[in-house]
């Protein structure tokens, strides 16, 4: 007698199938169906621990007793399962959603080529176990004859002895010393964790290095492409690098297009390093061509410092044809912009400032910044020292650094006398620090004898907020090195005036 | 926990509380804790199953059903808890879902009885109600869920027949069969799951003339067998299987009249030969493309030859270290090798002299936890090997008895006269009296060690 929940089953599950045959696996009408049937595993197996099918030629069995029956070959569930050779199926407990929908999209899949107990064990299923039998078919059962030689085997034996030198009577210990079967767990474990990978890639290598076949330097081509879409980078550029030595074919021409380069912005967002790392090193075989899409990569970027690993990477490969870069100059999108003009800053060209010219009094205060650094990487101190009244503090203090970083003593008084103005005193104090910064950078042995005066300053009025400028001096006074600088601020320790006193204390502290 | 391993788990509770009871009185706390936790896991299992059965059927353990495997996990406690229900002449125990802790201590310490006949005299006087215990009378019978031999024979023959066809087809430059190819390793898979030794004692059949598809089919087989020992997973034992299987394809680009020549190589021939290594990487990435089985296949056959030290051929960096696959492949390789007659090698090893010679080679050749691990699974005198016994019968290696590598299983086959007979087994590990005198080649008698098997 069959329950009524075991027809149930098979009648879900045969509508099920057919379902997914219709609309394919994740269509909703499909998933109407299979939801309900797992509900009804879930609690057969519950109950019973396991549900056990023998497979017939067109009909299903369960405990002896027909619960499926289809003898037109085309449609019958049971015949597909017989002739690819299954003869028992068993869900057990523990069978979870997606192996049950693995399992229904296996047997729901109707191909001529498709082998379904194949594909059953393709799929490795943990829960569900199957006994498949080969077909008895055209196989031979022949054992072949052994061949009589007329030789003496006893003395075949003591020869072979002899020449190996065995002793039959070594005891031999089989057990496994627990470094032998901690190393061994290890090497396993490696196999399950590690990819083949790299060791094919090394196997191919080493073919190519006795024989160049175009079959193998095409294989490599095939991994090369897995490799960069696994992020493999390391072993893309040991493709990369093998293939050029045996083929004139640019091996990276497949990858030198918009679409896969914008596609590496999940790589330059990686959360490794190490991804990061072995991607720039990479990129070292791109050609000129694909810079464009780096330069609009480069606007999906996320960390600074990446963005500047990225930027030297494209501009070493645009070093000795930088017209790529160039010819985006008069790129509408400002990020784009940004990017050109770093990379010209940081391919030093001699006409950089000629090439920048058009674009100083652009509107985006970030190009101007852009435009002071790749200035100063061309040590262009005169052109930089114009933004020196650029409306955006940031681009005026980031000026100051530069200059301060390559020098341009001419601009020495215009500092001083900005400084001794009144109006000096309004701006913010990281700019005012950049002034000083950039004075003493600048200043030759006059420097000392300026600073002294701003420190001790005699003032009937507005001391407090001289009080800043002291500071200032003093601190640059302690940036000085020199004993003359040093004596000052010890004479400073001892003025009455208390804001000396203090500049002249905190700076020499901070030396 | 799926129920292989809801099995092996058990067998190691139980190991742990024949132990402790074998050392304590049983109301040690060391004995009531490993009662305590035997009991707890038998009524998890038996939330799911109406009832535990172990059975023992020739050197296997049946956990309801489902063979429990030797590997070199839980090694220890599976051969104690066997070697013990052997001794004792046990068939099979069944667990019902009333036992308690008391009742499994008392159980478990009747199996501090060393006499088979006292085991089962204090097994039935003490009546235990929720543990039942069959007893072997006269031959072992095969269970009923085990009538698996003609399945194993089949497939076997099935699988020599699709790598006969796919190396033909090369050899023709045809269009191979790959699905079937893949088929015959998941085949063979299950078989080896169920029954190791049935298919292991197929691979005693040796073909002089088809010897580069049966070696091929040998070593697939070999190499399952040690992946599963080593408690490899089951994609894992498919690709060494396909590995194994596809090991030396590249030999169907040499010149068949070269191996085909009898007698010895020139060293240019030899050269040659040697080349099937690297060939063998072009077959199989024409037949399997670039999937992962077909990586791993390609680099076996690349490697196949490459040795434990470093040497070998073809020629690499030795810092370049074969992978766990190709060191599995390479002993099978070299023992079913060894062990098959081939044109320039008419009277091949011994088994017991070629597993000697990989023991030998160990470190040098081959890996040494490897080389052990083989001959912890075929033993020291291997399936099919011919013996002469003290008493001056000839016998032939029927199976191994697990963890005792000097004492395998046999049948006599010929008598004292050396006169064909269908003679008894006798298993060495409990019949000590009977010694082997000497391993001889099944030739002389003109014994075909694979008749008995197949």
């Amino acid at each position: 007698m069959i329950s009524d929940g075991i027809k149930d089953i098979i009648l879900s599950l045969m509508k099920t199938v057919k379902a997914i045959q219709m609309y394919g696996i994740a269509h909703p009408s499909s998933k109407n169906f299979y939801d309900p049937l797992y509900q009804k595993f879930s609690s057969f197996l519950r109950k019973n621990g396991v549900l056990d099918f023998q497979i017939e030629k067109f009909s299903i069995v369960y405990a002896n007793s027909i619960v499926y029956e289809e003898k037109e070959k085309d449609i019958s569930l049971a015949f597909r399962l017989f002739r690819d050779g299954i003869r028992n199926i068993s869900f057990n407990q523990g069978l979870g959603f997606d192996e049950l929908l693995l399992f229904l999209e296996t047997i729901s899949r109707v191909t001529k080529e498709q082998d379904i107990a194949l594909s059953l064990w393709e799929n490795n299923f943990i829960h569900i176990s199957f006994y498949v039998v080969e077909e008895e078919g055209e196989i031979s059962y022949r054992i072949p004859e052994i061949k009589l030689e007329k030789v003496d085997y006893e003395a075949k034996i003591d020869e072979l002895i002899k020449r190996e030198k065995i002793d039959l009577d070594e005891r031999i210990d089989i057990n496994l010393t627990a470094k032998e079967f901690n190393n061994l767990k290890s090497e396993i474990s490696n196999v399950e964790k590690m990819s083949i990978i790299p060791v094919a890639i090394t196997t191919l290598i080493n073919f190519l290095k006795a024989e160049k076949s175009q079959e193998i330097i095409d294989s490599l081509a095939q991994l090369l492409e897995q490799c960069v879409d696994n992020k493999d980078f390391y072993n893309a550029r040991r493709i990369v690098h093998t293939l050029q030595q045996y083929t004139d074919v640019n091996p990276i021409k497949n990858f030198e297009n918009e679409t896969t380069i914008i596609g590496f912005s999940n790589v330059i967002n990686t959360s490794s390093d190490n991804v990061f790392n072995e991607f720039i090193a990479f990129l070292r075989f791109f050609s000129t061509k694909s810079v464009p899409y780096f330069i609009r990569l480069m606007t999906h970027i996320k960390r600074k410092d990446r963005l500047s690993v990225l930027r030297n990477r494209i501009a070493s490969n645009t070093q000795d044809d930088p017209s790529p870069v160039l010819n985006l100059l008069d790129s509408k999108d400002t990020v784009i912009i940004i990017n050109v003009i770093a990379l010209i800053g940081l391919l030093k060209l001699k006409d950089t400032a000629t090439l920048l010219q058009p674009l100083m009094n652009h509107t985006d205060p970030f190009v101007r910044v852009e435009i002071v650094t790749a200035l100063e990487k061309a040590e262009k101190a005169s052109i930089i020292a114009r933004f020196i009244d650029d409306e955006e503090s940031f681009v005026r203090i980031k000026t100051l650094q530069a200059l301060t970083r390559v020098k341009y003593p001419t601009i020495y008084y215009n500092l001083l006398n900005r400084i001794k103005r009144k109006y000096f005193r309004d701006l913010e104090f990281a700019e005012q620090k950049e002034y000083f910064n950039c004075l003493v950078a600048n200043g030759g042995k006059e420097v000392i004898g300026h600073l002294k005066k701003i420190l001790f300053k005699w003032l009937l009025f507005g001391r407090k907020n001289y009080v800043i400028m002291r500071k200032l001096a003093a601190i640059s006074l302690a940036n000085i090195t020199t004993e003359e600088a040093s004596k000052i601020l010890q004479r400073g320790l001892k003025k009455r005036n208390k804001d000396i006193k203090m500049a002249c204390t905190m700076a020499l502290r901070q030396k | 926990m799926r129920i292989y391993e809801s099995g092996k788990h058990l067998i190691s509770l139980f190991y742990a509380l024949m132990k402790a009871v074998q050392v304590y009185d049983v109301n040690n706390d060391v004995v009531q804790k490993a009662a305590k936790k035997l009991v707890f896991f038998i009524k998890t299992i038996l939330n799911v199953y109406s009832h535990i059965e172990l059975v023992r059927y020739r050197d296997y353990i049946f956990f309801n059903k489902q063979r429990l495997r030797f590997e070199i996990d839980g090694y220890a406690s599976l051969q104690f808890v066997h070697d013990k229900l052997k001794k004792l002449g046990v068939k099979s125990l069944t667990i019902m879902p009333g036992i308690d802790k008391e009742e499994i201590i008392l159980f478990t310490s009747v199996f501090k009885e060393e006499e088979k006949d006292k085991f089962k005299k204090h097994i039935t006087s003490k009546k235990f109600y929720n543990v039942n215990t069959e007893f072997i009378v006269g031959e072992e019978e095969t269970p009923d869920f085990l009538q698996n031999g003609q399945r194993i024979k089949r497939t076997y023959f099935k699988a020599l027949k699709v790598t006969r066809n796919l190396m033909q087809n090369l050899w023709a430059n045809q269009p191979v069969d790959v699905k079937n190819s893949k088929r015959v390793v998941y085949s063979l898979l299950d078989s080896l799951s169920q029954d190791e030794f049935g298919l292991l004692a197929l691979t005693t059949i040796k073909n002089f003339d088809e010897y580069t598809y049966n070696h091929s089919l040998n070593v697939g087989i070999l190499s399952m067998a040690i992946g599963q020992r080593i408690g490899l997973s089951r994609k894992e034992l498919a690709e060494l299987g396909a590995s194994g299987l596809l090991h030396d394809i590249g030999k169907v680009r040499i010149p068949k009249e070269l191996i085909y020549k009898p007698g010895k190589l020139s060293d240019d021939e030899w050269e040659i030969l040697k080349h099937h290594s690297d060939f063998g990487v072009k077959e199989i990435l024409k037949t399997r493309g670039l999937d992962e089985a077909g990586l791993i296949a390609m680099t076996v056959s690349y490697q196949h030859h490459w040795n434990f030290d470093g040497s070998g051929y073809p020629v690499h960096e030795n810092r370049e270290k074969p992978i766990l696959f190709s060191k599995i492949v390479r002993i099978a390789d070299s023992y079913d090798a060894m062990t098959t007659p081939r044109v320039y090698q008419p009277i091949p090893y011994l088994p017991c002299l070629a597993v000697r010679v990989l023991w030998n080679l160990k470190g040098a050749f081959f890996d040494p936890t490897l080389a052990k691990v083989f001959v912890q699974l075929l033993g020291l005198y291997p399936i099919g090997s011919c013996l002469e016994l003290s008493g001056g019968e000839i016998a032939l290696v029927l199976r191994q008895n697990e963890g005792h590598p000097a004492s395998p299983i046999l049948k006599i086959v010929l008598d004292q006269e050396k006169k064909n007979i269908d003679g008894e087994i006798i298993d060495l590990l409990l019949d000590p009296k009977v010694e082997i005198k000497r391993p001889i080649y099944a030739q002389k008698y003109d014994i075909n060690p694979a008749t008995y098997f197949v």
